[in-house]
């Protein structure tokens, strides 16, 4: 094959942008729109100042144009509810819900529309922190890791990228080193 | 490492040799063995490839001894503390040694197969954590970082990486740069 190792078993980090960036999101449009058909769907109609929800790409999209206000979501407006998480994070062995795609949307948000967040500065840092948090455990689930299996509940999208490629091939290599008695009798005929 | 018939890697672990000892005379293949006699005579003690010993070994021409990258004193090492034993030098560079191990494995009774495998698996699991978090600092460093600022405790280690474990570097490596560098690019400049 010629794609790179890299690339075989693991997806790269601007593609799992892309696929977050179907996700819908609540606007504020500043103009008037039709119902309209994409290729993912029919959205629409904008009518200011109604709030409409559409996915994140064009909301992104329209923002650039100075189109709409985009209305953060809920885990993302309130500095206190990031900051709760923090502490959960750094004072339970477990990893916190989140919404799967957290980082990929909260990235694209802060990049694009920090004007729309309340706060942004302070949420950008509590979202650093709470992934470094959530890296060391990572790397605890790393001590524990077996031939069979791994459960590490609430993994997000990016970090599950992040990690899978080295987790896929340390598993397997831990299934070849574990002895299955059967499989190698049937090998050798003996 | 796998079973895979085509794999290249499963080829390149059998590249060892074991010591086998000979337990019936085998006619004209002296030979083989670089000598000067006609013959392989019982209880002579040749190194033989993984790949020919096998088959020696299972039609019970000859007997075979644990390879000095899994003796005792290696065994004690590795129980020591896994992570300060050279596994490179074990088995000489683009060595196999858990590969290798595998098939030593595959080799032996229940007993010493499972203490083998259990010396595997503990050693490879031991030492995982430390390859991982070397290959995410080196992620961390940036192109233009190199050695020098690590420890001389950590080179060491990296040297004696086997190249199951140098390929888990890279594959850690490669994954935490690219993370990094999504996290650090921004689109603001783009659109």
């Amino acid at each position: 094959m010629a794609l790179p190792i890299s690339l075989r078993d693991s997806i790269t980090p601007p593609e799992l942008e892309l696929i977050a960036s179907e996700e819908l999101v609540e606007i504020v449009p500043l103009i008037s729109m039709e119902r309209t058909a994409f290729i993912s769907g029919a959205y629409g109609p904008l009518r200011p100042p109604n709030k409409a929800r559409i996915p994140l790409w064009m909301a992104i999209n329209l923002k650039m144009k100075k189109k709409c206000h985009i209305v953060p979501p809920d885990w993302l407006s309130v500095a206190d509810f990031l900051q709760e998480r923090l502490t959960q994070e750094t004072t339970q062995p477990e990893f916190s819900q989140f919404p799967f795609r957290f980082t990929e949307i909260a990235k694209l948000l802060l990049d694009t529309a920090p004007d729309d967040i309340p706060n942004s500065d302070k949420i950008r840092s509590l979202l650093k922190d709470i992934r470094e948090a959530r890296q060391a455990k990572s790397r605890d689930g790393l001590q524990k890791i077996d031939h069979s299996e791994l459960s590490l509940p609430n993994l997000c999208s990016m970090e599950i990228n992040e990690i899978r490629p080295f987790f896929v091939r340390a598993m397997g290599v831990l299934t070849q080193l574990t002895r299955d008695p059967v499989a190698d009798s049937r090998q050798f005929g003996v | 490492m796998d079973d895979d018939y085509y794999s290249i890697d499963s080829i390149l672990s059998e590249n060892q040799k074991i010591q086998c000892t000979f337990k019936v005379d085998i006619p004209d293949m002296g030979h083989l063995d670089g000598g000067h006699e006609r013959d392989i005579k019982a209880q002579s003690r040749v190194q033989l490839p993984l790949w020919l010993a096998f088959i020696l070994i299972y039609s019970d021409y000859a007997d075979f001894t644990i390879p000095p990258p899994f003796n005792s004193r290696v065994r004690n090492a590795l129980n020591a503390e896994a992570k300060s034993v050279k596994l490179s030098a074990l088995v000489g560079a683009g060595g196999f040694w858990y590969g290798f191990g595998k098939m030593i494995m595959r080799l032996l009774d229940d007993e010493p197969a499972n203490e083998m495998s259990g010396l595997l698996t503990k050693s490879f699991r031991n030492r995982l954590v430390e390859v991982i978090d070397q290959a995410q600092h080196f992620a961390a460093l940036g192109p233009a970082g190199g050695g020098g600022q690590s420890g001389d405790a950590a080179l060491a280690f990296r040297e004696g990486l086997e190249v199951t474990e140098r390929e888990l570097f890279l594959l850690a490596q490669e994954s935490a740069k690219r993370t990094k560098q999504w996290y650090e690019s921004t689109d603001r400049l783009r659109r």
